[in-house]
């Protein structure tokens, strides 16, 4: 059936049915309700622990969903998940390998009655292989994939990436492989099943880095803030003045990255060094780059006279690429592009046990398919009866005795 | 399966993209999509990021990301500008990041009327409006204003940038979302649109705790006025750090079970004072969780890393050793998945990444690597892209 052309959000009509919990698989299914799908979180009481609905973490990744409570350790319930897998457009888990198959809807059961269903299994391994079982969170990922590695300083392997990166980008890539089985579906009438390793999400982002090892023989090392391949300079964060927030002192810093002359030339003038643009040891990328130590050093000195903010806007007016190394507060109080765009926002209506909640904007704008909608997550079963009701047409009566045996709960 | 089939084979894709967008086109290439990139005479911009090919001094970094690609040349002329135009007005897909070179050329209404059904994703450094909305901001630049630098490095480091380019593939990843959702709405109404997609907000919003930090701080001990600064690898929890084994390094956590690690701290006669009554009192069991990781530091100083790691992951304890490039590059899941992949660089084989999802039913490994396949005498003969009507 077309959709009529109104203004809808993009992928109105589209049903999925989530079990993923934590981050990776949440983060892609709330890019996906955010863009109009209907997603039914299935959630249960003896999952709370993981899930707990009225905590600030399963509210930031589960917004614009509907949730149903169904209690897996019950036959009733593991067939209503199959009726429901049955009407689903996307099925999608981010369990162990084999969670689903026990319950009676894993791929095979799932596509024989629904040949349309894309199914989606986000593992930290992959299916199949000798680690496929392996229990992995995002920090894992990093360093096994080389990421924890990488991110660093020479000489140091315990650095790595301040937060759960790999999540983030585990669930935009299955949002990418939905959204082209959706594209592929059209034309094939076909479902199909996805396999994705977080794992290989991760170590795909390394591809040139691989590429050089493999061509060159050459494993590449933490550089910190250097471009690893590039011999470009100035390129790193360099101290500022030092600021007082609430009494507390707080460090300050702010990004340079000269990519070119011309960068270079305007940083020069900015710093009021005309020696260095006559000094033919500095003329070229190279020979900055040789002696970045040098000017690291002198840019640093320099930096540590200024409040970040001025200096960048003085820098950036003059044709310097440079950015405040922005904290939290940072980003909710001083930027001005995230307030032009209202990216943090007050979900209108209060969550029933944590009061006002907020959400961060999808950051994708559609002129004609607006998706300025956001919903708090829900509670543990708040949903039940409606998407019963309009997925399987189950009436509230028998919703209400699920409820009360146990089953939806 | 039938894998000659790759799911979007029937998309077309104009790819106008620099650093910021690239790796969003490369995934809806390798997916299938026919795009075709148009490039100087003189040669792509991005051919000079490294590494390159020690033999051949080719680009790997361009190899990578302009994968499965077709290029065709494109001058300055008013003919080539023609081209593009007409090219564009049959694409079901532009992809642009503002600010690139063949960008101005485009009449966007003009394209916009002649082809409804296109989604136009616009990729810009800050969006449209806003004092910065001109700032430049190359990957490390757009990891600092974004928030990713700031809690990115230890307390004796500066602030670090992620590895690579991980700023920009996160931007990019959010404009195949955005393209494939934009098509999607086009196949069902006819109806194209133009999309924004701010590189900015796509960092800020793939930050994990960072605003929940701010926004619930009185929840969390370790959130000084709602920030946490950069402390190495300890996570927001407390819970997760790369410790030093006697040869080598590991990411240990205690979770999601610190019973269960405590029974193998117990088996190992390695618990410490974690059984004392104290930890027991009510609101301690946060205290608790911090000594197990004092007395975890301590445990796997004495272990081999190797061991440690395959011991955990039989105590399903999620452990993560960290690997060099060569050792990911040996790793026998990769290998067992046959994960890497082959594809051709002007008639060289040449080992790549695979893809970063399998489909039953449709190839995503990356097909051969990009050349000039494409002349310019008639780029819509050529590209077959002429429309049947």
């Amino acid at each position: 059936m077309r959709l009529e052309k109104v203004q809808l959000r993009p992928l109105e009509g589209i049903k999925i049915l989530d079990f993923t919990h934590v981050l990776a698989g949440p983060f892609c299914t709330r890019l996906l309700a955010d863009m109009g799908a209907d997603v039914v979180k299935v959630n249960s009481e003896s999952r709370m622990q993981i899930n707990a609905p009225a905590g600030p973490y399963f509210t930031m990744w589960n917004r614009n969903k509907r949730t149903i409570s169904l209690d897996m350790n019950h036959e009733p319930a593991r067939k209503v998940a199959g009726q429901l897998a049955q009407m689903a457009d996307v099925v999608i888990d981010n369990f162990s390998m084999g969670v689903l198959d026990r319950w009676g809807i894993g791929f095979d059961d799932v596509s024989q009655v629904n040949g349309k269903v894309i199914y989606v299994q986000m593992s930290g391994m992959g299916s199949g292989g000798p680690w496929s079982n392996f229990v992995t969170y995002a920090p894992t990922i990093h360093a096994l994939a080389g990421l924890t590695y990488t991110t660093g300083v020479s000489g140091r392997e315990n650095i790595g990436l301040g937060f759960s990166y790999n999540d983030h980008q585990a669930g935009l890539h299955a949002a990418v492989a939905v959204l082209s089985a959706v594209e592929a579906r059209r034309h094939s009438g076909k479902g199909q099943r996805i396999d994705i390793s977080q794992f290989e999400v991760a170590v795909n982002l390394l591809g040139p880095t691989f590429m050089h090892y493999f061509r060159n023989d050459q494993p590449t090392e933490p550089s910190g803030n250097d471009l690893q391949y590039d011999r470009i300079a100035p390129h790193g964060c360099y101290r500022c003045k030092d600021s007082a927030v609430d009494g507390e002192v707080s460090e300050r810093w702010i990004a340079i990255a000269c990519l070119d002359d011309a960068h270079w030339n305007s940083l020069c003038d900015a710093m009021n060094r005309p020696d260095w643009t006559k000094d033919l040891q500095l003329e070229t990328a190279e020979g900055r780059y040789v002696q970045r130590r040098y000017v690291d050093e002198q840019i640093g000195k320099w930096t540590s006279e200024f409040d970040p903010l001025i200096l960048m806007e003085e820098l950036q007016g003059m044709g310097v690429p440079a950015g405040v190394v922005q904290d939290g507060r940072d980003l909710m109080e001083n930027d001005p592009q995230l307030q032009e765009s209202k990216f943090i926002r007050t979900i209108e209506e209060p969550h029933p046990r944590m009061g006002e909640i907020y959400a961060d904007k999808l950051p994708i704008e559609f002129e004609s398919t607006s998706c300025e909608i956001y919903k708090r997550a829900r509670l543990l079963g708040e949903d039940n009866e409606s998407i019963l009701s309009d997925w399987l047409g189950i009436d509230k009566e028998t919703v209400q005795k699920g409820e009360e045996d146990g089953y939806f709960r | 399966m039938t894998k000659e089939t790759r799911a979007l084979s029937k998309v077309r894709i104009v790819d106008l993209t620099d650093e910021r967008a690239i790796y969003g086109v490369k995934l809806l290439a390798d997916l299938g999509a026919d795009a075709v990139r148009p490039v100087p005479k003189e040669g792509d911009p991005l051919e000079q990021r490294g590494p390159f090919d020690g033999t051949t001094g080719k680009s790997l970094w361009y190899a990578f990301h302009a994968s499965s690609r077709r290029l065709f040349h494109v001058s300055c002329s008013k003919e080539s500008n023609r081209q593009l135009q007409r090219l564009c007005e049959n694409a079901d897909v532009v992809v642009a990041n503002s600010g690139h070179p063949f960008e101005a050329f485009l009449d966007l209404d003009e394209i916009r009327k002649k082809n409804e059904k296109c989604v136009v994703v616009d990729c810009t450094s800050f969006g449209r409006m806003g004092p910065w909305k001109n700032y430049l901001a190359p990957d490390l630049v757009a990891g600092a204003l974004g928030g990713s630098v700031a809690i990115t490095g230890d307390v004796d480091t500066p602030p670090l940038k992620p590895f690579g380019d991980l700023n920009f593939t996160v931007s990019g990843a959010y404009v195949a979302i955005a393209a494939l959702a934009g098509l999607r709405h086009a196949r069902e109404t006819g109806e194209g649109q133009v999309i924004h997609v701010p590189v900015h907000e796509c960092i800020a919003s793939c930050l994990e705790h960072v605003f929940m930090f701010y926004l619930f701080g009185n929840i969390f001990r370790n959130a000084r006025g709602g920030v946490l600064n950069r402390r190495g690898s300890l996570h927001w929890t407390d819970l997760y750090e790369v410790m030093t084994a006697k040869n080598g390094h590991i990411m240990v956590t205690p979770t999601p079970s610190l019973d269960n690690q405590l029974v193998w701290l117990i088996e190992e006669d390695a618990f410490d004072d974690l059984l004392d009554p104290k930890y027991q009192e009510p609101g301690e069991r946060g205290q608790w969780a911090r000594r197990m990781m004092d007395v975890l530091r301590s445990w796997v100083a004495e272990k081999d890393v190797k061991s440690l790691f395959f011991d955990a992951q039989k105590h399903h304890a999620p452990y993560g050793w960290v690997q060099s490039i060569p050792q990911v590059a040996e790793n026998p899941q990769l290998a067992a998945r046959n994960w890497w992949s082959t594809a051709k660089i002007d008639g060289d084989d040449v080992k790549i990444s695979g893809a970063p999802y399998q489909m039953s039913e449709s190839k995503t490994s990356p097909r051969d690597l990009p050349s000039v396949s494409v002349s310019d005498q008639d780029v819509l003969e050529v590209c077959g892209w002429r429309k049947s009507s």
